[in-house]
């Protein structure tokens, strides 16, 4: 087990930290797939309204790779499918019916795993639609399925508000998160980093061993591109996989019993949240039935629902449904008001901050934080906190400006491929710069050149 | 605040697109969010944003600043008065300092904020708060005499061709401020040199009284002879050591205390806002630089090589200058190991100048300019350095 000291990122004391329990909830009636917000996967429908589908039957596929099928969260049939602008996919709801059919597959127990050939593994994984769980660095694509990944890293922590906890999804689930990374054994021969926090003392207690790399810091410690920036040796190590943890718990039920594994644990929080808690709940669940009866009745005005928390996660109606990946929904206040009376020079006791600029500073309480910019768009003003907040060292604000420069090659050699997505550079800019947005876009385009 | 909120509230629809005053929007958005932050919300990830504003960094600046002008005052009418030979009492002192200081202060800012305006409108930005903080510093390094004109031109000048032709706050690579006082300095040298300049006569008077010597203390040092010393000069015309750090003799109007610009570099680097490195580094150069001096200084040289290092920190406006010049974040080197370099060489560069250089008594102002121009080649090579320690990731 390797310690590991993360120097940089930044920890939030934000309202609304959900507890360690979990309620679980009962079956919605719809459940819905997200394919806008499935990261660089052009989808293709496969299904109709009107059509019925079981639970695991493909409801779109890849249109760069059509062997790699995303199943449906529910039984039942295909309610509607929304479309958005320029008819990007955004939602395909289910609307489920009694029995619930399922897809199943042969069970492929731990003695087979040990036996089974690597190729055969990786088809097994494509079939069940669920090879898109692992993702390959730098881009966060989907692994490819022709290669052999240098690592594959599994990350069990929460460090960004609100995450659930990992102790409470893999409560008595240990020998399936064995099983789980026995298979990743497999597909990456060997090599397989399982890190969690210092702090996650119960966790570690529990998995002991699996283990393998320990780490103290801020967020985003948890993020596998810290991990492989911190302990990579030469530049193939940037190529390595990731998981999700409770994905790899999704893809170890699967394998090891033939079925789909439809729930999962979801971490609600934030200020507008009454009782802050995690929710057992459908794969896909409506946000109204996380919401349901949980909300802060205090709160008139406006609230952002946000999926995949506050930092790298995105908005979306209260009307729709988690996503793929998603396993956290955050509720803030919307933000949209004018500022409190000459707030600029305010003291500032409540108004969280990176900066010592507040008094907030010694302020020990969870503050709430809305989505209000907080400050009109400037110009870089060189005040380098973006680059001592970067968890990978990235001078951002060198790179932003090779980025605007079309210099690609000066910002490659600044890091752009390191750049972890989290969001910490836009948070702490002063002149309120999308500088997380601008390095997501370049390193886009420098992906679509690169296939 | 209800009534003020709904004086914007109702004037807003004058100064939108199809207004009558839609040129002047930035002006009025830059009024209203002095009261009131703008309800924007974040459209992408991160959806959260930070407290900190632009606007909010530029006014602690100010804030630190206000010190100098209260103090700035008091000792342009104290000097005056001195010099004039009339009463030193507390009232009348600070009155004929607020009647040198608020015209300067009020013709600065109104030519500045109008180029500002000018130029927002032209480009469609809101106004930058990085403005009000030139608009602050550029009277604080003016002598008290200089004609209202000048002080005019001088900001005209720093804020066009210092920053706004560059593109603005943010993209300009000169101190705007410094740049104005510059341009004064080389435009006008009547009106910015002499020791005349630094002291404001009263009651009609052409000449100070007798008992006033009415020479600054760096233009004593660098004019005592070898046979003398400089410390023995500075006593001689009655200034002891304790006014030389509190900043009681004739000088600009904010430059000349050290100790508040000890305390003013002490509460920016507390909020994070001025970097430390450039100001320790900007004093380490100028003790060290003046230590040298001291040792390769033969027998024969002029007292000011022989002048202990502590007290080129103490007379003239050295302090001043690292402390808000020097630390300007747009204008200074923006790496970390690179300010420790940028703020030494300021350092060493002004006791050069001052010691060296019979032209120039102040050298703080053009060393900052100096090493703004530098500033770049700096970050540059501490960049690349940086850069080779990364595994590549391409």
């Amino acid at each position: 087990m390797k310690h590991l000291q993360l120097p940089k990122g930044f920890n939030f004391a934000l309202q609304g930290r959900p507890e360690e329990e979990i309620d679980i909830l009962g079956r919605p009636d719809r459940v819905g797939l997200l394919p806008e917000q499935i990261a660089f996967v052009k989808p293709r429908l496969l299904v109709r309204p009107g059509d019925p589908v079981r639970i695991g039957s493909p409801l779109i596929e890849d249109k760069r790779n059509p062997a790699i099928k995303f199943p449906s969260p529910g039984g039942g049939r295909v309610a509607e499918i929304n479309f958005g602008p320029r008819r990007v996919i955004k939602e395909v709801v289910i609307e489920l019916d009694e029995q619930e059919d399922a897809v199943t597959f042969d069970a492929l127990t731990a003695d087979q795993l040990d036996q089974i050939d690597r190729q055969d593994l990786v088809q097994r994984i494509i079939d069940s639609g669920l090879w898109a769980l692992l993702r390959r660095l730098p881009y966060r694509d989907v692994a490819p399925v022709d290669r052999t990944p240098p690592a594959i890293l599994v990350n069990l922590d929460n460090k960004q508000p609100f995450m659930p906890a990992p102790s409470l999804y893999l409560e008595g689930r240990t020998d399936l998160f064995e099983y789980g990374l026995a298979v990743l054994n497999k597909l990456a021969q060997g090599r397989v980093f399982v890190g969690t926090a210092a702090s996650q003392g119960a966790l570690l207690e529990s998995l002991r061993e699996l283990v393998t790399h320990v780490y103290t810091g801020a967020y985003p410690a948890d993020d596998p591109g810290v991990l492989v920036y911190r302990t990579k040796r030469k530049p193939a190590d940037n190529h390595a996989w990731y998981i999700q943890g409770q994905d790899l718990l999704m893809l170890a039920h699967l394998l090891k019993t033939g079925q789909y594994a439809t729930r999962r644990v979801y971490a609600l929080g934030g200020a507008c949240v009454s009782r802050p808690m995690h929710l057992g709940a459908r794969l896909g669940a409506p946000l109204a039935q996380l919401m349901d009866g949980r909300l802060d009745s205090g709160y008139a005005g406006d609230r952002r629902c946000i999926q995949g928390g506050v930092l790298t996660g995105f908005a979306t109606p209260p009307s729709s449904y988690m996503g793929l990946f998603e396993t956290a929904l955050t509720l803030v206040p919307e933000g949209n008001v004018k500022g409190a009376f000459l707030g600029f020079v305010r003291p500032g006791f409540d108004r969280p901050t990176y900066s010592r600029t507040f008094l907030s500073r010694l302020n020990r309480s969870n503050l709430k934080m809305d989505c209000n910019k907080n400050g009109g768009d400037r110009a870089c003003i060189a005040c380098f906190a973006c680059a001592d907040v970067c968890p990978v060292d990235i001078l951002v604000h060198f790179t932003y400006k090779a980025v605007l420069a079309d210099e690609i090659e000066d910002a490659l050699r600044h890091g752009l491929l390191d750049c972890v997505e989290c969001g910490l550079c836009s948070y702490v800019c002063p002149s309120k710069i999308e500088l997380m947005e601008t390095l997501k876009q370049a390193r886009a385009e420098l992906q679509k050149e690169q296939i | 605040m209800k009534v003020v909120k709904r004086f914007f509230d109702s004037n807003r629809q004058h100064f939108v697109e199809g207004g009558r005053f839609a040129s002047l929007y930035a002006l009025f958005e830059a009024i209203e969010t002095i009261f009131f932050a703008p309800d924007t919300v974040t459209r992408t990830s991160p959806n959260v944003r930070d407290s900190l504003d632009v606007k909010r960094f530029m006014t602690l600046v100010i804030v630190a600043l206000l010190p100098h002008y209260a103090f700035g005052v008091y000792n342009v009418g104290y000097q005056s008065h001195l010099a004039s030979g009339v009463s030193t009492s507390l009232l009348p002192v600070i009155l004929t300092g607020l009647s040198a200081v608020v015209p300067m202060v009020i013709v600065t800012y109104v030519v500045g904020l109008a180029w500002e305006v000018l130029f927002a409108a032209v480009r469609k930005h809101e106004i930058s708060e990085g403005l009000f903080v030139s608009c602050a510093l550029f009277p604080l390094t003016l002598p008290p005499t200089i004609p209202l004109w000048q002080v005019a031109l001088g900001i005209s000048f720093g804020v066009v061709i210092g920053k706004e032709i560059f593109g603005g706050t943010g993209r300009n690579f000169l101190n705007p401020a410094l740049t104005a006082r510059a341009f004064l300095y080389f435009a006008y040298p009547a009106q910015s040199s002499g020791d005349a300049i630094w002291t404001l006569l009263r009651d009609g008077r052409s000449a100070p009284v007798d008992t006033f010597t009415g020479a600054t203390p760096l233009s004593l040092a660098a004019s005592t002879g070898s046979d003398q010393t400089v410390a023995g000069q500075l006593a001689e015309a009655g200034f002891s050591n304790g006014d030389l750090f509190l900043g009681l003799y004739p000088g600009s109007i904010g430059g000349t205390s050290t100790l508040l610009a000890l305390a003013g570099a002490a509460f920016l680097v507390i909020l994070g806002i001025a970097n430390y490195r450039i100001i320790v580094g900007g004093m380490l150069g100028v003790v060290l630089t003046g230590g040298m001096i001291n040792l390769l200084a033969g027998p024969q040289a002029a007292a000011f090589l022989h002048l202990n290092p502590l007290h080129h920190l103490t007379i003239g406006g050295v302090m001043f200058g690292l402390a808000y010049m020097a630390t300007d974040p747009v204008s200074a080197t923006h790496m970390p190991g690179a300010k420790w370099v940028f703020g030494f060489m300021i350092g060493m560069l002004t006791v050069v100048i001052r010691v060296f250089n019979p032209a120039f008594p102040e050298g703080v102002g053009l060393a900052i300019i100096f090493m703004n121009v530098f500033a770049p080649l700096l970050d540059h090579l501490e960049v690349q350095l940086r850069l080779r320690r990364r595994i590549p990731n391409i």
